[in-house]
């Protein structure tokens, strides 16, 4: 997530080149999805095209604006109207959705410092042919609850609809106040982060109308590719960094300011930086040089793909890093380096010619954020390498370039698709490169892990810790500003999702999901697909119906927990007391008669003790496995024998009986830990007799700190 | 006389007073036993019949840590509670045992005997209550007042920051300044304490003027003693962690580790007594008459 004045008119109109406007029309509807598992040339041209000229007043905080809209009916509709986000209105009062629910949640305040809020108005909004579209101008409210005074939602009225394969030229002006740094978009002196600043068109769906969305406390953005260029002026001594590839750079005859033009083709959004202070540095990211041979050889019999399928190209790496976080500079390049070696290798090459990182502005606020092309991470002035900071924040943004960037699904309504994914990514992509990171505390900026030993983990363990935590909540496929809170939306998006594919992982095989995520990727690149999209791909892929398996662990809010509930374990009996018949009479058993047969087994020695041992495994949580899906039960016994069960985990609980030689020495389920989702791991298993070492030290551990908080309390006596 | 050498003596009676740390320390190690024992049942019902249970000797995972939190995650409320009880608690304790250390190390040579530590205890617990209550009185003043007043500067300053540098210098200067403070309060009240003791006096509030006026008149020698001593305790916290740093994660490292972290506990409680023992030496010094 993630944001200025403008005195743009010293510059001409410029025409939409036609050119872009034939190959447009070419490109199919955006939901026609091609049948080919890699994606069509990015250099069709996009539906949609911007050209934007905007001009920074950094005395006023202000953005002026001009924006040039080509927009094309690709579906069968008549279109009566357009849409547009004007995200900055979020800012612009107390009533708007966004601060009206971070009100009720107790985050994300304005600071309401006189000059703090920031807003955005369309000044001019006409048609090609001069008329004037302003007077139809009117804010909408498409989401529940309703914020009746939000304005970040606007449309305007064509004179006809617009038919199936007509296009539309918008000539829009705009005059923003820059916000003083929120939700990642803002200023902070005269440092800038420029993001979901610019009016922006909502995606139009077929037979639905047009999905534009509010801007919301817990959701992001959703937007139709399209090709940009954009103008950005600022005053000279600033540093700029945007979206896609700088064209030229061009000095006011003044020499007072300068104006950047940069282009990028089939992205989704642009978003820009400025500040002074900005060390701008280039690498090239060799593709040959990060990826040996082997590597590829090993992938492509995995994935059953051809080296060539897999070849990564080089892509151009630009930093713009602060002063005083510049010796991390190298740490940064070689996080990013991974992220594209492993993101490419295993989901599909990166499209684009350049990568932008940004180390955020101070105070902006705005790290740890992803647009097209270019992501903000996040460092501070002493770090400790043991933390993995920022290289987690690094590839987790840059890979929001691939789940988010190039498949683009709807972040307002299906956030785990992005954000789970993501996050799922993120910890394939951290654990290869850099293993598992330590914990980070620290004290006024200074890493305490520098003097403390803090437990070391691999993010789908953290992950995992987050999931349970929510797992009756909401459930993952919730819009996301209808969670019952900011801590449902954030763990069931990210952590809860990521730990279902982390299951779904384990129980398809890591092969098996790397052709799902690369499939799915490959094959909804430059679309927006939903989640039905993604479990066909995993259907089809694993060649089985997994549906059930986002039924019960997406779909619902579901709590995962299966158990061990009972575990028996004795000698067999081999008479049973009571009166039997026996050759037509009946004959007495009496205790001492088992007693006499006990003595004379054991004196005879011949005799082998048998043992039975009964296990009750339960379903603790309404979710339960399906389709070929099987609980394993795995019995050890005192001789080191195992027997083997297994269930379907439909029902709420099973008994198995067990004949063995030896007593059981434990009984565990799933001792694979298949269903990392599951919210109780250590009912997972039972031991016949309890073993109190790890209690015992857990315990010590826990007096020595208590010991400590008392002490530290005797400072007050 | 130097503070080196009430040092040395501050050294010298607490070496002579041996069992008041024992005593201290089997006092502190059976409370904190208290509150962790149903901890401890709770861990064992959770983990000592589960595989799991083999995790938790092997160091910190989040995959028991997971468990336990989402099992216990409605204890919290609860939990606050408890800590809010026990620490008042322990207070109350800390100010009734107090009485103990200066008392006993008030006594000279006098044998230290269980007896006579809590008959110390009991003696003179009343009147070290009511110094307890002023130095809330002191710290809400001190903290309440003049750390608000100190803080402004390092607000303006921070606020107009234009790099990370100047938080972080800011934060840590602001620190110091705070704990340099409490530092101050905190000696005046020892002060008073040992007095009160030694003088065996019930006038709280006379007792603490006269001792404002007495370490007014020698107050950097009184804090330098007192921050030498405070000293010994960041060192004594430096060298714990680094050795528990290195110390061994499995075998018999776990517990090395826990007589490693009741040997800090004990210098801990040391320095306690440490502290009590200079400031007794120094009033003695510059106040032959007490």
């Amino acid at each position: 997530m993630k944001k200025k004045k403008i005195c743009t008119w010293a510059f001409g109109l410029v025409l939409l080149t036609l050119s872009y406007l034939p190959a447009a029309q070419e490109m199919p509807p955006s939901r026609e999805i091609p049948a080919t598992q890699e994606t069509p040339s990015a250099e069709k041209g996009s539906s949609l095209r911007y050209e934007i000229w905007v001009e920074l007043d950094d005395a006023g905080k202000r953005l002026a604006g001009r924006e040039e809209i080509i927009w094309r009916n690709e579906t069968g509709d008549d279109i009566p109207d357009i849409w547009f986000h004007l995200y900055w209105n979020a800012f612009k009062n107390e009533k708007s959705a966004m601060l009206e629910e971070s009100r009720a949640e107790g985050t994300l305040g304005m600071r309401a410092e006189k000059g703090g809020w920031g807003w955005i108005d369309i000044t001019r909004i006409t048609l090609a042919d001069g008329t004037d579209l302003k007077p139809t101008l009117e804010f909408m409210i498409p989401d529940e609850p309703a914020h009746p005074e939000d304005q970040t939602v606007a449309r305007v009225t064509f004179p006809a609809p617009v038919k199936p394969g007509e296009k539309v030229h918008l000539g829009l002006e705009f005059e923003s106040k820059i916000p003083r740094t929120v939700a990642r978009s803002g200023y902070y002196r005269n440092s800038y982060f420029i993001a979901q600043w610019f009016p922006k068109p909502g995606v139009y769906e077929e037979g639905r109308g047009w999905n534009c969305h509010q801007y919301h406390l817990n959701s992001e953005f959703f937007a139709d590719f399209a090709d940009f260029i954009v103008h950005i002026t600022v005053p000279a001594s600033f540093v700029v960094g945007a979206s896609g590839k700088q064209k030229s750079a061009v000095s006011a005859p003044d020499g007072k300011t300068v104006t950047y033009r940069f282009e990028q083709p089939r992205i989704h959004d642009f978003a820009w930086t400025a500040d002074p202070e900005f060390i701008k540095v280039e690498r090239d990211f060799i593709a040959s040089r990060e990826v040996a041979d082997e590597e590829y050889a090993e992938l492509a019999k995995a994935l059953d793909l051809t080296i060539e399928e897999l070849t990564l190209p080089d892509v151009k790496m630009i930093l713009l890093i602060k002063p005083e976080h510049r010796r991390q500079t190298e740490r940064h390049f070689k996080a990013l380096r991974m992220a594209l070696k492993y993101y490419g290798l295993w989901f599909g090459p990166y499209p684009y010619e350049t990568v932008t990182m940004v180390d955020p502005p101070f105070r902006t606020g705005s790290g740890g954020m992803e647009y097209p092309t270019l992501f903000t991470a996040g460092t501070g002035v002493i770090t400790d390498k043991k933390v993995h900071s920022p290289e987690g924040v690094i590839i987790h943004e840059f890979g929001h370039g691939y789940w988010y960037g190039l498949v683009a699904s709807n972040e307002f309504e299906e956030a785990w698709l992005d954000e789970g994914i993501n996050t799922y990514s993120t910890g394939r992509v951290q654990g290869e490169a850099y293993g598992p990171g330590m914990f980070s505390a620290s004290l006024f900026g200074f890493p305490l892990t520098r003097i403390i030993h803090l437990p070391r983990y691999y993010d789908l363990e953290l992950d995992r810790l987050g999931a349970i935590l929510v797992a009756e909540r909401d459930p993952i496929t919730t819009y996301s500003w209808q969670f019952i809170n900011r801590m449902s939306y954030a763990l069931n998006v990210y952590q809860r999702a990521s730990t279902c594919l982390n299951t779904l992982e384990r129980y398809l095989g890591e092969a098996t999901m790397l052709r799902v995520m690369r499939t799915f990727q490959m094959r909804f690149r430059f679309h927006h697909p939903d989640t039905q999209d993604f479990i066909d791909v995993v259907n089809e892929i694993s060649g089985q119906d997994v549906t059930w398996f986002f039924d019960e662990l997406f779909s619902t809010a579901h709590n995962f927990d299966y158990g061990v509930s009972s575990l028996r374990t004795g000698e067999k009996k081999e008479d049973d007391l009571g009166v039997f018949e026996v050759d037509g009479r009946k004959e007495e058993i009496r205790p001492e008669d088992i007693d006499q047969k006990k003595k004379e087994s054991k004196k005879e020695k011949s005799g082998r003790k048998t043992y039975v041992t009964d296990v009750t495994v339960r379903r603790f949580g309404e979710a339960r496995i399906g389709g070929d899906a099987r609980i394993r039960l795995r019995v050890v016994f005192e001789d080191g024998s195992e027997k083997t069960g297994f269930w379907d985990g439909r029902s709420r609980w099973k008994k198995f009986r067990f004949e063995s030689s030896a007593k059981a020495r434990f009984a565990e389920i799933d001792p694979d830990l298949v269903w990392l989702i599951d919210s109780c791991i250590s009912n997972n298993s039972l031991k016949a007799k309890a073993g109190r070492a790890g209690v015992v030290r857990l315990a010590s551990r826990l007096l020595f700190w208590v010991q400590n908080a008392f002490h530290y309390l005797s400072a007050l006596s | 006389m130097g503070i080196i050498k009430l040092l040395a003596q501050g050294f010298g009676a607490t070496a002579r007073k041996g069992r008041i740390l024992v005593f201290l320390w089997v006092i502190h190690f059976l409370f904190s036993l208290l509150i962790v024992a149903p901890f401890y049942f709770l861990l064992d019902s959770q983990f000592s019949r589960s595989l799991m249970g083999e995790k938790l000797f092997a160091g910190t995972d989040l995959l028991w840590l997971g468990d336990l939190i989402y099992r216990f995650q409605e204890i919290p409320p609860l939990l606050g509670g408890l800590v809010i009880g026990t620490s008042v608690l322990f207070l109350l304790l800390l100010v009734f045992l107090h009485g103990g250390i200066i008392g006993r190390i008030a006594a000279g040579e006098e044998k230290i005997t269980l007896g006579n530590f809590f008959g110390d205890c009991g003696r003179y617990f009343g009147r070290l209550f009511r110094v307890f209550l002023l130095s809330l009185v002191g710290y809400l003043v001190v903290f309440g007042i003049l750390g608000r007043l100190c803080s402004i500067p390092f607000r303006l300053w921070s606020k107009g920051a234009s790099t990370e540098w100047t938080l972080l210098l800011s934060s840590s200067l602001r620190l110091l300044v705070f704990l340099l403070l409490y530092s101050v309060v905190k000696m005046v009240f020892d002060y008073v304490k040992v007095t009160l003791v030694v003088e065996n006096s019930r006038k709280t509030i006379r007792t603490t003027l006269r001792t404002i006026r007495f370490l007014g008149r020698r107050f950097f020698k009184a804090w330098a003693l007192f921050l030498l001593v405070g000293a010994l305790f960041v060192i004594a916290t430096v060298v714990y962690l680094a050795v528990a740093k290195a110390l061994p994660k499995t075998g018999i490292g776990p517990f090395v580790l826990f007589l490693w972290q009741q040997a800090y506990i004990l210098a801990r409680i040391w320095t306690v007594i440490l502290f009590f023992a200079t400031e007794y030496g120094f009033l003695k010094a510059h106040r032959p008459a007490v």
